[in-house]
């Protein structure tokens, strides 16, 4: 008997979200399948690879510190990491507006913010410090100088999504993250909050979680598995935007990436170990419910961006 | 069956018992009434006395041109009606309360008179119904004109709300399926059953519409060996004329407690038995409190909805602005697992 290939193809689709403005904009999901399920339909929108950039100057292998060479400010190496060919946006990360830490002020997060703008014509993605009162500050600030650009924010969390949503997605029209960490039901329960308040369910991202492989991975992806069955199968609306998953600030702080190869010599380089981790996080997350990751090393932006282009 | 007996018997007060109720069916469909009728005047013209004079003939008015006046409002708040998706798990919700037995819907209708029937309708969209019932009685003088402009009233002003077009007027069904649009689900037939309206299957299947189909045929289905012998024969018939099983909504037909309470599980049993199938139900759950006091039928109601619930009944004609029924309803569809839990789940 022949076999009858039966594609797994929902009345339900993930909703497109379109960052950045001009013939560099991206969009985010759309597809009416399971993630990178290309053989069941074709895929309306492949998955999007970001990468991370720090205000913190400080990098965590001497590969990155080699790519980033002679750029001293944030918006140069923005500038550096969005010429990277493969790279769909670029998300910007003001680690040092951390009260805690370096408490970088506002106004001087808003001016980087700015000189990044200037010469990133990628889509920009915002992330704060987390530290949930300075961010909600940052956001609505950031947001505000960079109308018109359409970025999105990360992220709205159970404690400050009013001050974000209206803040953000609704004084500006930016678009909002939704940040809850692997717990499926407060990631709907945010997307309702959020779309309760005013914000066009079409107009929210979210990020439910990450972690890196070894480290309580099995719950990220399956939240991420079920997060993707209930707005497919059961045609969830309320979890219907696409999942947007910062995956290199999870693994390049793992000592499996870190740890110099004169500690564990049988561990092997620890450059390629870092690659290595955050390319298997990545590429886990992206066959689970992922529309986009945010990778720090171009090396493994370049791996995924080959993985993608193959299953696509 | 109230309304299509109010209707032909416009002057008297209608009053359906438990036992009675049993009959009913017989009692139209062997135009028992009509004999019963005629016997009744006769009597009263050989009395000679100028008793009862015959009803003058329903003033037959053309039905107006639809017009949308912006969203309605309930409390300043627009009434959009939320979109369903056919595949969706969850327990679909019909709402009974625009039918022609109420005198307010009944005078609407004569009248051709929108906002009785907008009212409804935007309170039972409001309280989250899926489907919105739409009686007309039979409307023997007008009823595709009728049914027309009510589909098309409810539909222009509530985002293509999906209906189920409930009467014994096949004419009038057809002519609304004509006018319906099909964006959030198919249109309902209202309803056959294994007796004498066996044919609104057909109906049904010449108009790809989804039919309930109540089991019984005379009167109500001694035990449920009977039941299922009116399903799998209206599933024939269903399946017969290219009908896909998912458009028959089997009815097991809801019984009132008091005076049948030993039949209860009897009805949940058909459930399982048709949930055991993977065929989908229905049926009007509310019976099953009837004669009981107000304050107790919301409590009956969501125990019932809740048992039914987990023996696979798919949905219900109930009154949404129930709210406790509403809130059981969603509370098992978490418990089953067809909805994901989120905190606000009762406000989706």
């Amino acid at each position: 008997m022949p076999f009858a290939k039966k594609p797994q193809v929902f009345s339900a689709k993930i909703n497109e979200l379109t960052l950045g403005t001009g013939d560099k904009a991206t969009t985010l999901g759309g597809q009416n399948v399971f993630n990178l399920y290309a053989f069941d339909a074709p895929i309306a929108n492949r998955p999007k690879l970001g990468i991370d950039v720090s205000d913190d100057p400080e990098q965590p292998s001497e590969g990155l510190k080699e790519f980033y060479a002679g750029c001293d400010t944030l918006a140069a190496r923005a500038k550096k990491a969005a010429e990277l060919e493969n790279v769909d946006f670029v998300c910007i990360r003001f680690d040092l507006a951390d009260p805690n830490g370096a408490n970088k002020s506002v106004e001087d997060c808003v001016a980087d913010a700015k000189a990044v703008a200037e010469v990133v014509d990628k889509p920009i993605v915002v992330a704060g410090c987390k530290n949930t009162d300075k961010d909600s500050d940052l956001f609505a600030k950031v947001s505000e100088a960079l109308q018109g650009k359409n970025i999105l924010v990360l992220s709205a969390k159970e404690e400050d999504y009013k001050a974000v949503a209206a803040g953000a997605g609704m004084a500006y029209g930016q678009k909002v993250g939704a940040e809850s960490a692997v717990d499926i039901n407060l990631a709907k329960q945010l997307n309702v909050l959020i779309t309760q308040m005013g914000v066009s369910g079409q107009n929210i991202a979210m990020n439910i979680g990450s972690a890196a492989a070894g480290y309580g991975f099995e719950y990220v992806v399956s939240t991420l598995e079920r997060v993707k069955a209930a707005a497919l199968s059961q045609n969830d609306n309320t979890l219907q935007m696409p999942i947007i998953t910062p995956v290199g600030i999870e693994t390049w702080g793992v000592k499996e990436s870190t740890a110099p190869e004169e500690e564990n010599p049988g561990w092997g380089s620890a450059e390629e170990r870092g690659i290595d981790m955050e390319v298997e996080t990545a590429t886990a997350c992206l066959a689970y419910g992922s529309d986009a990751v945010i990778l720090k090393h171009p090396a493994s932006i370049d791996t995924l961006a080959r993985l993608v282009a193959a299953l696509m | 069956m109230k309304g299509e007996i109010q209707d032909k018997l416009p002057d008297w007060s209608v009053i359906v018992g438990t036992t009675e109720a049993v009959q009913l069916v017989k009692y139209l469909r062997d135009e028992e009434w009509k004999k019963s009728y005629v016997d009744k005047s006769a009597a009263a013209s050989s009395a000679g006395a100028a008793a009862e004079p015959a009803p003058a003939p329903k003033k037959v008015i053309p039905a107006p041109p639809i017009v949308v006046n912006g969203p309605y409002m309930i409390d300043d708040k627009p009434v959009t009606y939320k979109g369903h998706d056919p595949n969706a798990q969850t327990f679909v919700t019909i709402g009974e309360r625009i039918h022609c037995i109420s005198p307010v819907i009944r005078k609407a209708m004569d009248n051709y008179d929108e906002a009785p029937i907008l009212k409804r309708a935007a309170e039972q969209i409001a309280a989250g119904a899926t489907y919105l019932d739409l009686n007309i009685g039979p409307a023997e003088s007008n009823g595709p004109e009728l049914m027309t402009w009510a589909v098309q009233l409810l539909q222009q002003n509530f985002n293509n709300v999906p209906l189920a077009l409930d009467t014994a007027n096949m004419a009038a069904i057809e002519a609304g399926i004509k006018v319906y649009n099909r964006t959030n689900g198919k249109p309902i037939v209202n309803s056959a059953d294994a007796g004498s309206r066996i044919d609104f299957i057909n109906l049904a299947a010449a108009n790809d519409a989804i039919v309930f189909a109540l089991c019984s045929a005379d009167g109500i289905a001694k035990d449920n060996e009977e039941r299922m012998m009116h399903c799998h024969n209206m599933l024939e018939r269903g399946l017969h004329l290219g009908m896909d099983s998912d458009d028959l909504w089997f009815d097991p037909l809801f019984l009132v407690i008091k005076g049948m309470q030993d039949k209860q599980m009897d009805v949940l049993n058909a459930i399982k038995a048709f949930s055991d199938e993977g065929l989908k139900s229905t049926g009007g759950l509310s019976n099953n409190s009837n004669g009981m006091p107000k304050h107790i039928r919301p409590i009956m109601d969501s125990a019932m909805v809740a048992m039914c619930m987990m023996q696979g009944l798919t949905s219900a004609i109930v009154n949404p602005n129930d709210l406790r029924l509403m809130e059981t309803i969603k509370s098992c569809d978490i418990i089953k697992n067809n909805n994901l839990y989120a905190d606000s789940y009762l406000e989706l």
